[in-house]
């Protein structure tokens, strides 16, 4: 093994060497802007403050901000949870080509650019799009109802593009399910119904927690369709972070939230492994 | 899993779940053939004249051509730095591998955004700003954890013994690898390939802040055209890119399982 060490050196620095280069040192360099006072674009003004952090945890503007962000990924990461369970159901339970289909179904979204669905999702949700326009032919309304630019539109547009996650972890967790505690439950005499709520909806809880964590961290980091479904009256963190590199030029505060997102988003995925090891331990 | 048949009302909701998924798709298909610039019901003709627009856009054109060439550049380079690693990895060749395997994963997990916006800050510090092979370069760091991911589990599915023969037979490390190992995993690494490539024609969250003056990808041009209003053209050129994920998603299915990009 030891003597295996110079070898495995050489082969993994080329990918070492561009990880570094391209992917650790820019946020590591990012991390003294986050300190730097506000200066138009890459010329940040002289002198180091913390007011770039205390901002986003006093300032009102910061805190809404803050909140819809996380009521979004909430919202999301339950939908998902809830529609993508039966979806998982039956595609663990179907065998042969129907499952290589239902795969294939589930998988197609999650391939599909994230532009192209978002887009979808603004032909039928905008005031003049599809939906509405069903909607007032059938004369069920007389204004177009507001899908679009708000949490609705951006609750629908994003769980469609997280539900194949949920749906893939759940798949995976139903099928570890062992076969023999599904029949016990049968023989000893519970129900459909009884042996899904005591027997197999508790056997998949881990799976369940793992999928809403994936899907809560991609939620709070999505960028493309919180600004094209969201708008410019909607904003997220990940969207205030674009607008504060690219069009206020405010970089000291956009690295400051980049940060503070980094870290929730990696504090949640190292707090879920830490809480499954122990579960897993625990049984 | 248990066996036997599913109750009907599950399927139909099942059914109903699978549409919502599938109903983006199937609108802007039929935008793109529409024949007014926004959906009505009933439909008011058809019309093939949204894609012969796009398809005589200069602009189109050359973000297509800008697409494929980053895709294409940023994964075969993926592949070939992501191969030896994960070899050295998988056989734990290196003190702290698990450390090792979770920093060339993180990009899986890091917000793309603050990736976006670190790489903006640092190519404009050193004076590389829409530097063609910065972009590529951080494609490779976004896809090299589909590329890692596949072939690590094709090492783990891959008997060690086969290799271990032909290095008994004579065979140097190397050939060993080149005429056992990597055609034993090609399934895996055609998986990973077509997902890294994907992935890659398909960012926007990092490219966004990295292109070069007066030119972009493929979904930077789209996502710039929806911010100027809703147009037809670009519910064609999104079809079109519907039409081509379809195709490579079959035949990924066809000659390596969908379930092996997972």
């Amino acid at each position: 093994m030891e003597t295996r060490r110079p070898l495995g050196f050489l082969l993994i620095t080329p990918l070492g060497l561009v990880l570094l280069a391209v992917f650790v040192a820019p946020i590591a360099m990012m991390l003294p802007t986050s300190f730097r006072h506000y200066g138009a674009g890459a010329a940040a003004a002289p002198g180091w403050t913390l007011e770039n952090y205390t901002q986003i945890a006093t300032d009102p503007y910061f805190h809404e901000v803050l909140a819809r962000t996380f009521t979004m990924g909430a919202l999301v990461t339950l939908v998902c949870l809830v529609v993508g369970y039966p979806l998982a159901y039956v595609v663990a339970r179907s065998t042969g080509a129907a499952r290589s289909w239902l795969t294939v179904l589930v998988v197609f979204p999650l391939l599909l650019n994230l532009v192209v669905r978002s887009f979808g999702w603004m032909s039928l949700l905008a005031n003049h799009g599809l939906l509405n326009n069903l909607l007032m032919t059938l004369g069920l309304i007389h204004a177009p109802l507001h899908l679009m630019f708000n949490l609705t539109g951006l609750i629908i547009g994003l769980t469609h593009i997280y539900l194949p996650f949920m749906v893939l972890v759940l798949v995976a967790a139903l099928q570890a399910l062992p076969k023999d505690a599904e029949a016990a439950s049968a023989t000893l005499g519970a129900g459909p119904m009884k042996t899904f709520f005591l027997v197999t909806l508790p056997l998949t809880a881990p799976g369940m927690f793992a999928g809403s964590v994936l899907v809560f961290v991609l939620t709070i980091s999505a960028l493309v369709t919180p600004r094209l479904l969201g708008g410019p009256a909607y904003k997220v963190m990940a969207t205030v972070i674009y607008d504060e590199f690219l069009s206020d030029l405010d970089w000291p505060s956009g690295a400051a939230l980049a940060f503070v997102l980094t870290l929730i988003a990696l504090l949640i995925v190292a707090g879920a492994g830490l809480l499954t090891r122990r579960w897993t331990a625990a049984q | 899993m248990r066996d036997g048949p599913l109750p009907l009302t599950l399927k139909i909701v099942a059914g109903l779940i699978l549409a919502f998924l599938m109903l983006p798709v199937l609108v802007v298909a039929l935008a793109s053939v529409s024949a007014t610039a926004y959906l009505t019901v009933p439909p008011q003709g058809v019309t093939l004249r949204w894609f012969a627009q796009v398809l005589q856009d200069p602009n189109y054109l050359q973000a297509i051509g800008f697409s494929l060439e980053l895709a294409i550049a940023s994964t075969i380079l993926a592949v070939l730095l992501a191969i030896p690693a994960c070899y050295a990895l998988h056989h734990r060749w290196l003190p702290f591998s698990e450390a090792i395997s979770a920093l060339v994963l993180s990009p899986l997990i890091f917000p793309a955004v603050v990736i976006g916006v670190a790489l903006l800050q640092y190519v404009s510090m050193m004076g590389l700003r829409g530097n063609f092979v910065m972009l590529v370069l951080a494609h490779v760091v976004i896809v090299t954890p589909y590329v890692v991911r596949t072939a690590l589990a094709g090492l783990a599915g891959f008997d060690p013994s086969l290799e271990e023969a032909a290095r008994v037979l004579g065979a140097t490390r190397l050939s060993a690898f080149g005429l056992v190992v990597l055609p034993g995993i090609r399934a895996s690494l055609l998986a990973g390939f077509v997902f890294a490539l994907i992935t890659s024609f398909d960012e926007v969250p990092v490219t966004v802040f990295l292109l070069p003056p007066g030119q972009a990808t493929l979904p930077v041009t789209i996502f710039s055209a929806i911010d100027l209003g809703v147009d037809p053209s670009i519910a064609a050129v999104s079809t079109l890119l519907i039409v081509a994920t379809l195709i490579l998603l079959v035949m990924v299915e066809r000659m390596a399982g969908v379930r092996r990009i997972i």
